[in-house]
């Protein structure tokens, strides 16, 4: 890490205004050593805690509690979280029978093998059956297997949801369009503590001889979280 | 000191609102399920919220709870659970 | 007989902890989630790694449930995330509502420039 980025700054203007167009020029003013950070020039004044999230990004860097480096590694690998890796560990899970063993004893040990890094949180892997249909909520606030599913849908993180489907899961499920029998159990998981939840949807009917990656693309994030079922068309 | 639960064993959540960070949802307080699984041990949230360590390590324990057993008037079919992730302090053995 | 949907004004129920309350029908819709937001998230993952005291999960929900209720509805997701650690870092030290304050106003001016351009 650059020993200059953790003194303070002056915003003096060292630069030649002249040859510089004008994103350059309030990109300069970020820090010279942080060009790749760009916040969105758009045509709208940002509001509040768009302009709250990039001061504080820039105190505590120039205050040396955490460098530029860190911060876009944290973005990368929080990009890299996408649902299409719970997808396609979903598709193994319904081709071979030994991997989705392996996932339901010991998910972070199973998704591994999908390069999966879920920091603390411990990946616990639930199976919708014939018998079983489970869904997955954060109540108190939106906790979420982020490693494999990326960051939570609007749904997922509103009150609405938090507040009803522990109480009433069969009627928010119908709100996604999604019918479960009565000879169907449907369990809840509050995911409070360390535990983070993927779902294994049920296979759809009609693709027994599909691929591993044309099933992937029918498992959907809201399917992983045990709010629909999957479609084979 | 707590006591260790194993699966299949009855437990009551504390009927307790203490002030602070908690993470056992009102909703279950003071109600009976059962243990579904031993979750290892792990640093208290409610410590490391303010700072602090979060050791000795606790107990964390998936309750299994009847939703008919949590809400009066639920009017799914009766095996439909509520399963939640609660920390050993949270909990008494049950009947 | 209890009713299903338990009262919002018990004793003891912190507002965010709304399991078994009525917040109406789920809009299945979703939005796309923001740069800034993302960026939010990253700082508070940047920070929050075994070991660092600064900030931690625990410390940023402590937050979000320590901002008033309020505040809390008045916010979405991510400008709660961001408050929370904004919360949790002032009460750190690491910086000051004021410094936060004017560092928002100082870049509030420096994108403006570039939008006048």
């Amino acid at each position: 890490m650059m020993a200059d980025e953790r003194e303070p700054h002056s915003h003096d203007h060292d630069h030649d205004h002249d040859n510089m167009d004008a994103d350059a020029h309030a990109l300069e003013h970020i820090h010279d050593h942080d060009r790749q950070f760009q916040p969105d020039i758009e045509d709208t004044p940002p509001e509040r805690y768009e302009l709250m999230t990039y001061a504080i990004r820039e105190l505590l860097i120039e205050k040396g509690h955490v460098t530029a480096d860190e911060i876009r590694q944290a973005q990368e690998t929080l990009d890299s979280w996408q649902p299409s890796r719970g997808a396609q560990i979903v598709a193994r899970a319904w081709t071979d029978p030994s991997y989705k063993e392996r996932l339901l004893k010991d998910g972070n040990e199973a998704m591994a093998d999908f390069g999966v890094d879920a920091g603390g949180a411990k990946l616990t892997v639930l199976e919708n059956t014939e018998d079983v249909h489970n869904v997955v909520v954060c109540t108190l606030c939106s906790c979420y297997p982020r490693a494999v599913l990326g960051l939570p849908p609007d749904w997922y993180r509103s009150k609405a949801y938090r507040s009803r489907v522990v109480v009433e899961p069969r009627e928010v499920l119908k709100e996604f369009g999604t019918e479960v029998e009565d000879d169907v159990t449907v369990r809840v998981h509050d995911s409070l503590a360390d535990l983070r939840y993927l779902v294994i949807p049920k296979r759809p009917e009609g693709t027994e001889d599909w691929s591993e990656d044309k099933l992937a693309t029918i498992v959907t994030r809201d399917s992983m979280v045990g709010v629909v079922n999957p479609k084979a068309s | 000191m707590s006591q260790i639960f194993q699966t299949g064993d009855k437990v009551r959540v504390l009927e307790a609102h203490p002030p602070g960070h908690r993470r056992t949802p009102y909703y279950c307080r003071g109600k009976v399920g059962e243990i579904e699984r031993v979750c290892g041990e792990h640093r208290n949230p409610e410590e490391l919220a303010y700072g602090f360590d979060g050791e000795p390590l606790r107990r964390l324990y998936r309750v299994r709870f009847r939703q008919a057993d949590i809400w009066g008037g639920y009017d799914g079919p009766e095996n439909d659970t509520v399963d939640i992730d609660i920390y050993e302090h949270w909990l008494k053995p049950a009947q | 007989m209890a009713e299903k949907f338990t009262s919002a004004n018990e004793p003891g129920r912190g507002y965010h902890d709304i399991g078994g309350l009525d917040y109406g029908p789920v809009d299945p819709e979703t939005t796309e989630i923001k740069p800034w937001e993302k960026l939010s998230i990253a700082i508070g993952n940047s920070m929050g790694g075994q070991g660092r005291k600064i900030v931690n999960t625990d410390m940023g929900r402590r937050a979000r449930e320590g901002m008033g209720e309020e505040m809390y509805n008045a916010l979405d997701y991510f400008e709660r995330t961001t408050e929370s650690t904004k919360i949790t870092l002032v009460e750190q030290g690491l910086f000051t509502e004021e410094e936060l304050e004017a560092r928002m106003k100082e870049i509030e001016s420096r994108l403006a420039e570039v939008r006048a351009q």
